[in-house]
């Protein structure tokens, strides 16, 4: 079920309103209902695919009672954990790429072996349920979680559904004890929730869908454009998927904020970043932290010299590129991003605090360095990807006409950076955020109308759903 | 709770409120907008009265020349080709609200494979029309298809979600120059297909969109409208008919088919085209329109005598 389909539109309220029906002290009941919401919510894209879900949260509920109870097999226990989880991803997600490529390879080397493929769909949000569910078992084996015994309570922690199919990917030790706690219906928070909700809409449906027709048109037929669209798909593409993702995070923290649970913020303004460090600091937070605590700092983190650092931080980008999907653009994108982070550690760049016009200047190096990694991460192959970075070089002509678009664009860009740059030089100039009540209701009223008016409004997947 | 419920009103009032005031701005701009469709739609909506009348999407838009084709076969011509609306539902559509005004004597249908075949967005170009909902029951007949019959009920600004950045751009600026009865030439480019089209996927048939091609059929016989259907040139050479199955609609109800796809016009020079499937400019358009205007003067004395 998509966020922005007519049948969410119609689930959501309806969960909300049992939910809340339920009175508050009956938390299992509660939950119950949570957790089943959550199956359905999951089961209307592939029925089927629950079944992995319910796999992966058996294996990760049964390895922390394991590591609990038994210390001797304490690690025994976490590395099953894992081995079944990834083996799971793997499957699903890179065997047929790697069968591919050692195909292609030995196809090279004049062996032509064909390796067997599977002809499965990727489930969708695999690898944020998996990564969600392996982080409580880590944590479980640190001792940082306390292991939670009630298989309902935890199974809804891996599948409850706002950050279900696209993260945020939350830790056990923020989201578990919520489910513990007395969710009462308040009023400020609920229009805080949808406040929330309706600037994911806008920043879906208004913004990274209006990009995204310009942007599909480039990059799906690379061959019919020259280099001033190959220019004008990768400056709208870091907005499009910006708008996409972070507007799909702020939909599921405000559906949660509704619910009464606490997701952690997943984006902060990230191109208003004055360095890669600074950005990984503000893009897809859940992600990044959870790469640095659970690959980057077991790797040795910067405690062994700074050979070793850089390595470590290379590594922790390349997985991260792979965790993305199973192609070699996405390996060359995280690829980058450890280059790019490695250089600066090394200039001592992300160390300085810049103001004024070198701080103006350092974010436009940074969005242009970002933008440029997008390229690779958008692109359907590598060469693809560089058609469009030669072509913007040496086939630069005028973009295909795209007017209505382009005003809309403008429209929705001028918007969000009104917001977002009022929130990053602390303004009080979001009508959101208003004393006056009027405002604040008339503010909801004009971004629904908004959307209806000039909103995308086809349906289409949330990019991030594919990883 | 109470809070919540005056917040929950007063919303929902003040959205009603903007909705049909904006959604009357809104209609206002679609009928004075200068945009590409917005004008051409409004004409076969209500004031379409020429013999024969054009039908199709953005190929029969910059392909057919209404003033040659009219000097050929001495009857007015006007190409109501709609950029992007490719298929059947919503030439079904416009065929609805035309009869409702006017009976042309001939209706010529560029067909593509979308009007017959499988796809994912086979409603998505009805929403162009959707400013026009409930004046006329057949037409809407299709939105209550496309599902989306209940929220241009509910919503007036909804209605002009499709069009309405194209719309408001047409008031400041002017894109029906160069028009000739509806046929508005494409802007000239330098880009040209890069390869020759040798095959295509094989989607398969849509039963209700057949359903639809058998319905836009009967609503011309109703009305006393003969029907051809055409298709015009591609940079494709085919491997298959990809249109036998419309073909044999077209044999059954006795309606002469003018194929310029297989027949491989103009596929000499890829700079005849703009991109696979569209001639390339004003020009071609012309050469075009001269072959097409000298067969169809020949299919209409066959049928006439």
């Amino acid at each position: 079920m998509l966020f922005n389909s007519i049948a969410f539109l119609l689930f959501f309220p309806a969960v909300c309103l049992i939910y809340f029906l339920i009175p508050v002290h009956q938390m299992r009941i509660r939950n119950l209902f949570l957790l089943c919401a959550s199956y359905y919510f999951y089961m209307n894209w592939e029925p089927v695919y629950a079944l992995l879900l319910l796999s992966s949260t058996l294996v990760t509920y049964l390895a922390a009672l394991g590591i609990e109870s038994y210390a001797r097999w304490k690690k025994t226990c976490l590395v099953g954990s894992i081995v079944v989880n990834i083996s799971i991803l793997f499957l699903f997600k890179y065997y047929n790429f790697l069968a591919g490529s050692i195909e292609s390879l030995l196809t090279s080397c004049g062996l032509g072996i064909d390796i067997p493929k599977f002809s499965l769909l990727l489930p969708v949000g695999i690898s944020f349920y998996i990564f969600q569910a392996l982080g409580y078992s880590i944590d479980v084996y640190r001792g940082t979680t306390r292991v939670e015994r009630d298989l309902a309570t935890y199974a809804l922690f891996v599948s409850f559904f706002p950050q279900l199919v696209a993260g945020p990917i939350e830790r056990s030790n923020n989201l578990l004890p919520q489910f513990k706690a007395e969710h009462r219906f308040d009023y400020e928070r609920v229009m805080e929730g949808l406040r929330m909700m309706l600037w994911g809409y806008f920043l879906k449906l208004a913004l990274a869908d209006r990009c995204g027709l310009i942007v599909d048109m480039v990059f799906n037929n690379v061959g019919s454009h020259n280099g001033g669209s190959y220019l004008m798909a990768s400056v709208l593409f870091p907005f499009q998927i910006y708008g996409d993702f972070a507007g799909y995070s702020l939909i599921a923290i405000g559906a949660a904020k509704i619910l009464g649970f606490q997701l952690m913020e997943n984006f902060h303004r990230p191109y208003f970043a004055a360095s890669i460090g600074e950005f990984w600091h503000r893009w897809h937070i859940s992600l990044s932290t959870w790469f640095k605590d659970y690959v980057y700092i077991p790797l040795g983190g910067n405690r062994r010299g700074q050979a070793r650092t850089y390595f470590n931080l290379f590594i922790t980008f390349v997985v991260s590129g792979i965790w993305h999907g199973a192609n070699w653009t996405f390996l060359c994108w995280g690829t980058l991003h450890g280059l790019f982070l490695c250089i600066e550690k090394a200039l001592g760049i992300g160390r300085k605090k810049y103001s004024g016009w070198r701080k103006v200047g350092r974010i436009i190096v940074t969005f242009s360095l970002v933008s440029f990694a997008w390229i690779l991460f958008r692109a359907n192959s590598l060469s693809d990807a560089a058609t469009i970075i030669t072509g913007i070089f040496t086939r630069f002509d005028a973009p295909k006409r795209e007017f209505a678009n382009w005003f809309g664009i403008m429209i929705a860009l001028g918007i969000m950076l009104y917001k977002e740059l009022g929130e990053e030089l602390g303004w009080k100039i979001n009508p959101a955020e208003s004393k006056s009540w009027t405002v604040r209701h008339l503010y909801i009223v004009l971004m629904i109308a908004y959307i209806l008016l000039f909103g995308v409004l086809g349906g289409d997947q949330f990019i991030y759903f594919q990883f | 709770m109470k809070k919540f419920v005056i917040s929950f009103a007063f919303i929902i009032v003040i959205l009603f409120a903007v909705d049909r005031s904006v959604g009357r701005v809104m209609w206002w701009v679609n009928q004075h907008t200068n945009d590409v469709s917005g004008p051409k739609i409004k004409y076969l909506v209500n004031d379409v009265d020429e013999d024969m009348v054009l039908m199709g999407a953005s190929r029969c838009n910059c392909h057919y020349v209404p003033s040659i084709i009219s000097d050929s076969i001495g009857m007015s011509v006007y190409n109501g080709g709609v950029d992007a609306s490719n298929n059947i539902y919503a030439h079904y559509i416009v065929l609805s609200h035309i009869m409702t005004h006017h009976k042309p004597r001939y209706v010529c249908l560029e067909v593509m494979t979308s009007d017959f075949e499988k796809s994912d967005d086979s409603f998505m170009t009805t929403t162009f029309f959707a400013p026009y909902f409930g004046i006329n029951e057949r037409a809407d007949s299709v939105f209550r298809l496309a599902g989306t019959y209940t929220m241009y009920k509910v919503s007036h600004l909804y209605r002009y979600n499709a069009k309405s950045l194209s719309n408001i751009l047409g008031l400041v600026v002017n894109r029906q120059q160069g028009g000739d009865n509806g046929y508005i030439p494409y802007p000239r480019t330098d880009n040209y297909p890069d390869t020759l089209i040798k095959s295509a996927t094989v989607r398969d048939i849509d039963s209700t969109k057949l359903r639809y091609v058998q319905k836009f059929i009967d609503l011309c016989y109703a009305n006393g409208t003969k029907v051809i259907f055409t298709v015009s040139p591609s940079y494709s050479i085919v491997d298959r008919d990809y249109y036998d199955v419309i073909k044999e609609v077209a044999l059954h109800n006795d309606i002469p088919f003018m194929d310029y796809h297989t027949h491989g016009l103009f596929l000499e020079d890829a700079e005849n085209f703009r991109d696979q499937i569209h001639l390339r400019d004003e020009e071609s358009a012309r050469r075009f329109s001269v072959i097409f205007a000298h067969d169809l003067k020949q299919v209409l004395e066959r049928w006439n005598n």
